[in-house]
């Protein structure tokens, strides 16, 4: 038997936030600075073949990890998230910190959305099948 | 940020090629071979190979990293399966003399079909079709450049008849 398709839901604006132009959300917030992650992570002094040897570790990890992003477009993915909440989607694409995916007809148990935008501090994992 | 945020990426090239357990928050485990970890977030892609050849890939999110432990240290032949993983095709590598035959056979077919069709740039390497379309080696329909889309459709499947013919 078939469930269903669940039907679309608009989506709810959350109300503007204290300094009156953002929408909840302030990336120069204290809040966002303690909780976002620190882009770049080094070994700081070291002598320069050291340095070399890091960076080139981190572009080989870095382009791995991007070509895995590309090859995700298009594919449904599941997302398993916080609080035991699971959502599937279409991914479209993720900004270049890895803070956000943007996905479409993203399934959650209230409805589908056309279009999302996931928080990826909201996410624990995702899969997907080639 | 975790313990594991922090770590540098020589640490996280580590667990490269190997196979991991990898313990997240609200108690969730996942098992596979590393693919890779992302510096920017350390996201880790784990790589699970399946019997009707398809791949499940699961990437838990850096920040949610409780544990990885290492469970196998794995081979060279997972390593090559890996490193061919998510990478476009590569191209075949052609000698000079079968290029040339490939070149002049798709020169004769396009002039066949009354195609105007020059050779330029240095060596003579690239076909230029009437002005607006360029094809280099190895003269297939993914080595054309034109800023015309009707002309490339049609030569693209030209050339793609062509190249049928020949095998």
């Amino acid at each position: 038997f078939q469930t269903p398709t669940p039907p679309s839901v608009s989506v709810i604006r959350l109300p503007r936030g204290p300094d009156g132009t953002s929408r909840g959300f302030d990336p120069n917030s204290p809040r966002y600075q303690a909780l976002s992650p620190i882009s770049i992570s080094t070994m700081g002094c070291g002598n320069e073949a050291d340095l070399e040897r890091e960076q080139q570790a981190r572009v080989a990890l870095r382009e791995r990890y991007l070509r895995s992003l590309f090859a995700m477009v298009g594919h449904t993915i599941h997302f398993t998230m916080y609080e035991r909440v699971n959502v599937s989607a279409f991914f479209d694409a993720s900004d270049i910190d890895i803070l956000n995916f943007q996905v479409s007809d993203l399934q959650t148990p209230l409805g589908v959305h056309r279009e999302a935008l996931l928080r990826c501090s909201d996410i624990i994992s995702y899969t997907f099948e080639l | 940020m975790s313990e594991w945020q922090r770590k540098s990426p020589l640490e996280w090239q580590t667990y490269v090629n190997k196979e991991v357990k990898v313990t997240a928050a609200e108690k969730h485990e996942y098992k596979g071979w590393v693919l890779t970890i992302d510096p920017v977030s350390a996201n880790v892609v784990l790589v699970k190979l399946m019997e009707d050849g398809k791949v499940c890939v699961s990437v838990i999110l850096g920040h949610a990293v409780q544990k990885v432990e290492i469970v196998n240290e794995g081979d060279d032949e997972m390593k090559e399966q890996l490193v061919h993983l998510f990478m476009p095709e590569e191209s075949k590598a052609y000698g000079h003399e079968e290029l040339e035959k490939r070149k002049s056979s798709l020169k004769t077919w396009l002039e066949t079909n009354h195609i105007p069709v020059t050779e330029q740039g240095e060596s003579q390497r690239t076909l230029c079709v009437a002005g607006v379309l360029t094809i280099d080696p190895p003269y297939g329909p993914e080595d054309c450049s034109s800023s015309n889309e009707i002309i490339l459709s049609r030569v693209q499947s030209l050339i793609q008849g062509h190249l049928a013919t020949q095998l």
